[in-house]
């Protein structure tokens, strides 16, 4: 994949961010939540039938392991395992409660958005170029730095909003020549949201090289500029370059709020696929 | 040595190269070009806590100059002895004020952005304006820098500190 270099580094640059749970569930005993669901249990006794006997079928394990018991599924299912479906039925219902955006928002500037998982891309045409924007929202949470909450505030006004910033790669497309140009872009790491007076860019470019289009595979022998060192003069070019083509500021500042919205929605489908996982359903 | 422009604001579309190229004139009119110069263009809110943090001033403004050489008499050039000394300091632009005073006035953006970039680096050299001697001696700078710039580029600028006293 032409992204796979850009998007790889990026995951590695960047440690697995330590999700929070919702503010809610901090402050509520966990006894509590349990006692509030009789649906969960119902669902459990469902499977002993009325006299709570035990009958063979094909699909059950033939022997119930000591820590738990078994369904039609052949899964071994523990106490453990209700808590934990329990615990993901509540914490689903807070993460939708505090979802921002129902259904994905949209770029201004006549951007297409195509999602495959949890890769996005932006697409736009202008005149005879080709403009792709694509992004992948796994790893693009900055880790979140605790602070002490000042005296007076409540805990829960301090806890923070995930913002996913997540490396993006721009491909500019003419069809003659027919070659890509590909930029690299980052958000600034560790400064998301710290401090009013950061001298940062809002996003900056990393690397910068050419694909011949319809090439897949990025190959070591092509030649990638990097921008740590390059002439300032060259790198406000690439950067009116990016903004002539509708890569700018505001561009940066919506892709943060689209790349925080599908993230969003990636984690609730995966705790709903957890949760199912591991009710068996 | 170096110009580093900054943009941390999405409110208003920033084109650098027009500001770097006018900047860089400017630069060797006034003789600095071999020193560190960063422009940081800012929105109202940033420049506003800027100003508050640092004049006491809690509105937004068009510039504000953090030199690097704090006690430099007005049109003395610094005298480094140390690489890291070669910086003149940056100067934080107002860009959503300056374009909105633009919009009022009927002025053009990109020009009024560089008339308050040279005000900006004149106050790095050491110029001011709380007197109107002060004054006086900055708007001449200003004016003679300014002419120079319209000379090469053919624009038709004036000071930012035309009306101040």
């Amino acid at each position: 994949m032409l992204l796979a270099r850009a998007l790889r580094a990026a995951a590695a640059l960047r440690p697995l961010p330590p999700r929070l749970p919702p503010a809610p569930l901090l402050r509520r005993p966990a006894a509590l939540l349990c006692d509030a669901r009789p649906f969960t249990r119902s669902l459990w006794l469902l499977r002993g039938g009325a006299a709570g006997t035990q009958r063979p079928g094909l699909l059950r394990p033939p022997r119930a392991s000591p820590a738990g018991v078994s369904c039609g599924c052949g899964g071994l299912h523990t106490e453990g395992d209700k808590a934990f479906a329990e615990f993901l039925i509540d914490e689903i219902k807070e993460e939708k409660k505090i979802q921002k955006h129902k259904s994905l928002p949209k770029m201004s500037g006549g951007w297409e958005l195509e999602v495959h998982g949890t890769e996005a891309k932006l697409l736009r045409k202008i005149a005879g170029e080709r403009i792709t924007v694509t992004f992948n929202i796994n790893n693009s949470i900055p880790p979140t730095f605790d602070e002490e909450p000042q005296e007076g505030q409540k805990a829960d006004e301090q806890e923070p909003e995930l913002t996913s910033t997540p490396n993006f790669v721009v491909e500019v497309t003419k069809d003659d020549p027919k070659q890509t140009l590909v930029l690299d872009c980052h958000y600034p790491e560790d400064e998301i949201g710290h401090g009013e007076e950061e001298e940062s860019d809002i996003f900056s470019i990393r690397e910068v090289s050419f694909q011949p289009t319809g090439e897949s595979d990025w190959k070591d022998t092509n030649y990638t500029l990097s921008t740590d060192s390059l002439d300032w003069a060259l790198y406000d070019h690439l950067m009116d370059f990016l903004a002539d083509r509708g890569v700018d500021n505001t561009f940066a500042d919506e892709l943060i709020e689209l790349s925080t919205a599908l993230e969003h929605q990636e984690y609730i489908r995966f705790l709903e696929d957890l949760k199912s996982f591991v009710k068996c359903q | 040595m170096s110009l580093v422009i900054r943009n941390l604001q999405k409110v208003i579309p920033l084109r650098r190269i027009p500001l770097r190229r006018r900047i860089e004139i400017l630069q060797k009119i006034l003789h600095v070009q071999q020193f560190d110069l960063g422009i940081i263009c800012v929105s109202n809110r940033n420049i506003q806590l800027l100003n508050s943090t640092y004049r006491q001033q809690n509105v937004p403004t068009d510039v504000l100059s953090f030199p690097f050489h704090e006690n430099l008499k007005a049109g003395e050039l610094p005298q480094p002895s140390l690489r890291d000394e070669y910086n003149l300091g940056d100067v934080f632009l107002g860009v959503e004020y300056i374009y909105q005073q633009c919009q009022e006035n009927g002025e053009d953006y990109y020009s009024i952005l560089t008339v308050t970039a040279a005000h900006g680096l004149c106050h790095l050299l050491g110029y001011r304006h709380n007197t109107e001697a002060e004054w006086e001696q900055m708007y001449q700078k200003e004016k003679q820098i300014l002419e120079e710039l319209n000379g090469i580029t053919g624009a038709n600028l004036q000071p930012l500190t035309k009306n101040h006293f």
